[in-house]
């Protein structure tokens, strides 16, 4: 008897939680926000966003170089973003905190820093370049070429940010409630032990 | 209201892992043979139910639906939330393992609060004293919840009256669908399966 009230309200209770997935709306929610941060030139651009695309506007960011000393703060604007001129040739991290306790981070290494910003710091290119088009020396082929790669990969970049505030796939909710009924079996099965042990005892 | 990982200081953390642990010992403790099933359940119900974004208000909500675990596990849903917490963290990055004693609490502390305040009330023979009370016991557990939030981040920097009114007013939506979720369901498993609330009283649970 008491077992089939067991199956009967499990089977009830599944289906509360069916239902609950299948209103479920995964691209969109809350409860974990990101950043993600990336060089260009000698300016640091950072994108914030909740899980699910929403942006995090007017949230507080702080910048940390190597040794926790702060460096610069600002809020994020309308669209989530803050960029700021690098303060400090070090690694610096860069940290969200969108209030109610939410909180997130994205370090950059200092060879990315240099990578985003080495050609920019030397001498300004001689404008000649268009008179002699034959005769680009190095220098200038790595600045132009560093130029349009970063034209060419700040929509990748954004597609990264993006990706990454995505919310959980279907596999993950699904294998989530899987455990959850994997460890019920284990439950079980150490109880229905405990219980034939006892029984064995009572008997001898 | 999930709190990330990096937020708290360490004491914060130590106690709320404490408290966890002791409810979740509470729990288990009670956790007999047919429990077992409907706190599996019903973990998983709320493990998928942060996943259900309420897009009303200023900010990013969720539901919690932890009124209506506690008022049917009463503090089995310390173990059940403790599973679908952890498993939230691993799989989803809600929150985090640091921080999992401390969410626990948030999420189930209020659930045993419900359970007792309103584990009479629902069962009442009149409709409208069962029902009111279902949809408070519903709000309520989601408002409890945004307090210990608020209270959790008086040891970081944010003041706890400014933090618990942005938590509270983002989550005012949420309050409101929850009572009427609990209300609704509370009404469903009545007619249904009428002896899942006579366990309550009859044997502890």
């Amino acid at each position: 008897m008491e077992k089939r009230h067991d199956i009967q309200s499990l089977a009830f209770m599944l289906l509360i939680a069916s239902l609950l997935i299948a209103v479920s709306n995964p691209p969109a929610l809350a409860h974990k926000v990101t950043i993600f941060a990336w060089v260009e030139g000698n300016t640091v651009y950072t994108e914030s966003k909740f899980m699910g695309g929403n942006k995090v506007r007017n949230a507080q960011i702080m910048v940390f170089d190597g040794e926790g000393m702060q460096l610069l703060e600002g809020t994020t604007n309308e669209s989530g973003e803050f960029s700021f001129k690098v303060p400090k040739l070090a690694d610096l991290t860069v940290v969200l905190n969108a209030g109610m306790g939410h909180r997130a981070e994205w370090t950059i290494t200092e060879s990315e820093i240099r990578e985003g910003s080495g050609t920019s710091k030397g001498e300004p290119a001689p404008k000649t370049s268009q008179q002699r088009a034959v005769g680009l020396n190095k220098e200038e082929i790595k600045e132009l070429i560093e130029d349009s790669l970063d034209r060419k990969l700040r929509p990748i970049m954004r597609m990264i940010a993006e990706s990454r505030s995505r919310g959980p796939s279907v596999t993950e909710i699904v294998g989530g409630i899987g455990y959850i009924f994997g460890l019920m079996g284990l439950a079980l099965y150490f109880r229905n032990r405990i219980k034939e042990k006892q029984k064995d005892n009572r008997d001898d | 209201m999930h709190i990330s990982e990096g937020v708290l200081s360490a004491p914060v953390l130590v106690a709320g892992a404490a408290l966890a642990a002791g409810g979740v010992a509470v729990g288990l403790k009670k956790m007999d043979h047919e429990k077992i099933p409907q706190v599996a359940v019903l973990s998983s119900a709320f493990f998928v139910a942060s996943l259900i974004h309420v897009p009303v208000g200023p900010s990013n909500a969720h539901l919690i639906i932890n009124g209506i675990n506690g008022l049917l596990l009463g503090w089995l849903c310390f173990p059940a939330m403790l599973v679908a917490l952890g498993l939230q963290a691993v799989l989803f990055q809600f929150g985090g393992v640091t921080v999992l004693g401390v969410n626990t609490v948030i999420m189930a502390l209020p659930g045993v609060i419900c359970y007792y305040l309103f584990g009479g009330l629902v069962r009442d023979e009149r409709r409208l004293i069962s029902g009111v009370s279902a949809f408070l016991c519903g709000s309520l557990a989601v408002f409890l919840s945004g307090i210990l939030v608020a209270f959790s981040l008086v040891f970081t920097q944010e003041s706890f009256f400014s933090a618990a009114m942005l938590i509270l007013v983002a989550h005012l939506p949420v309050m409101i669908i929850e009572g009427i979720i609990t209300l609704f369901c509370l009404a469903f498993l009545r007619s249904v399966k009428p002896e899942l609330f006579g366990g309550i009283h009859g044997k502890t649970p």
